[in-house]
């Protein structure tokens, strides 16, 4: 029996390290800042197209939001930035992610050191079923942080997270006593408790009112001097107030009824909720199509 | 996309209720401007008394509108060709109530003109503006309703047209007090009757300005904010 040489796998942190170091002097401004370079990609659950042909940049510490109707693949395509579209088995992306120059596909590359640099946040607030302490804990003690620096990420974390005052002094508290808005913001404090590069959000506030939700905005907006953010959200004027650029996404149906994801316009959020390019956004966002 | 069902159709409708808002006011002031020339020109003062109450329905409107306009920027959270129609429509009320009061002004007037016989020369002159007039207002309306941007431009250049019949008008009114066929009463009136058919002319290319942006989304640059822009960019805030 042959054995198969295993790949060699690529440190992601490296090989972003090596090439802030190495290749950023000689690439252009517009390369530096990118983050993400997605192109010609493609997704598909079995042999149906989820999301199609899709090209698109995303800059570094700037707020980049995703738009569109239900089954457009706005949530499919905010998973392949951190691969989490690897869980569903069915699901398979073509074409090209490139995180800081990196292809995220590449099979040497690990997934979990991807997601560690691009962390998540959902729909529904998701807290571990531990104290408020543990919930943000858990991440930097498996990734080998010492005890007597958890004290401090914990607490840097839940300032980060805008929820410091409301929790310092019930830190063992389950975090299930939280309120939801709460709920999400330590879930933002887990997430950046690792420190990663760029966090994901998939319809953050959907589950909150709208005091909660002016919160977790202000709080994005804070993010976004450290972090870049990518957030899908089905409320436009959230994504109007809150990013910088604003991608739209829409449905293509087939004869079978099948509905493919496209991208149709990115631009920057001004433009896009003023004066569109595409006729379709206009439609779309002035509530003439349904 | 293949789903082509509007949504949102109170908002339109409102929407469309504006439009008509402004297309009944335009139409107000075009009538105006030709019934207070046919009162001047026809030293008819009944005619000209009958002006102000079109003015007070013109104001009417314009409130109605404004009022429509607030609602759907405070309820609808307005985008796109929908907020440009919206910040449009609230700046052609203005320049339309303006006109109409413009009209009132002119109708005013007459009734300090009163027993005065005007010269064939003046007559023309004023009877050519008011026709300069009213196509301009009625054109920048057609540019509203059509999204004619191309229309839209071409305003200034119409109103070209009645800024040199102001000025022969004035010359004119000038050299009548000089042949003494008008007192320098009388003339200080008909010029500044002249500058009221004037300023008519302007509002109309306003409005024009307004249209390109609803259509093309691009804010009219003005000589003096380009200037003070420039001044600001040097430092200089003096």
């Amino acid at each position: 029996m042959k054995v198969e040489e295993e790949s060699p796998r690529i440190d992601v942190e490296t090989a972003v390290l090596s090439m802030t170091e190495d290749q950023v002097g000689e690439s252009d401004a517009k390369s530096a800042s990118t983050v993400f370079e997605v192109s010609q990609l493609n997704v598909y659950y079995g042999d149906f197209c989820a999301l199609r042909d899709v090209n698109l940049d995303v800059t570094q510490s700037e707020v980049t939001a995703f738009i569109g109707p239900s089954g457009c693949g706005k949530s499919t395509f905010l998973r392949c930035f951190n691969r989490m579209n690897d869980l569903i088995e069915t699901a398979r992306v073509e074409g090209q992610v490139r995180y800081h120059g990196v292809d995220l596909y590449q099979s040497e590359v690990d997934a979990v050191e991807v997601r560690r640099r691009i962390g998540m946040v959902f729909q529904k607030p998701n807290p571990f079923p531990k104290s408020i302490y543990d919930n943000i804990a858990f991440g930097p003690r498996i990734a080998g942080a010492k005890k007597s620096e958890l004290d401090d990420i914990v607490e840097r974390s839940l300032q980060r997270a805008a929820l410091w005052d409301e929790v310092r002094d019930r830190l063992s508290d389950p975090a299930y006593g939280l309120s939801g808005g709460q709920q999400q913001r330590l879930c933002i404090a887990r997430a950046i408790a690792v420190e990663p590069d760029v966090v994901l959000m998939d319809e953050p506030c959907s589950a909150l009112d709208p005091i909660a939700t002016a919160r977790i905005e202000e709080l994005i907006a804070e993010l976004k001097t450290d972090y870049t953010i990518v957030i899908v959200t089905h409320n436009m004027q959230q994504a109007a107030r809150i990013s910088d650029r604003t991608a739209f996404f829409s449905v293509q149906v087939t004869d079978a009824g099948r509905r493919t994801g496209e991208l149709v316009e990115l631009g920057a959020t001004e433009h896009i909720f003023t004066n569109p390019d595409d006729p379709r956004t206009e439609a779309y966002i002035t509530g003439r199509v349904g | 996309m293949s789903n082509t069902e509007e949504t949102r159709t109170e908002f339109h409708q409102l929407m469309d209720e504006v439009r008509g808002d402004l297309v009944r006011m335009s139409g107000l002031v075009t009538e105006g401007i030709s019934t207070v020339t046919q009162a001047l020109l026809g030293n008819d003062i009944g005619l000209a008394d009958q002006i102000s109450s079109g003015d007070d329905e013109i104001d009417l409107l314009s409130v109605e509108a404004e009022e429509k306009c607030v609602r759907m920027l405070a309820l609808q959270q307005p985008v796109a060709v929908d907020l440009r129609t919206i910040l449009t429509d609230l700046r052609m009320i203005s320049e339309i109530e303006r006109s109409g009061d413009l009209v009132a002004n002119i109708a005013k007037g007459i009734g300090r003109l009163q027993g005065v016989e005007l010269d064939p020369r003046l007559r023309g002159l004023l009877d050519r503006m008011s026709e300069q007039a009213l196509r301009l207002t009625s054109r920048a309306m057609d540019s509203y309703l059509d999204r004619d941007a191309g229309l839209a431009s071409a305003l200034s250049d119409l109103d070209d047209r009645l800024d040199e019949l102001h000025n022969d008008f004035i010359e004119t009114v000038f050299s009548s007090r000089n042949d003494r066929l008008i007192t320098t009463q009388q003339a200080v009136q008909l010029a500044v009757i002249g500058r009221f058919y004037e300023r008519i002319g302007d509002h109309a290319v306003n409005v024009g300005e307004r249209v390109q942006y609803l259509v093309n989304g691009e804010l009219p640059e003005h000589k003096g904010a380009q200037r003070a822009r420039a001044r600001r960019e040097q430092g200089d805030v003096s």
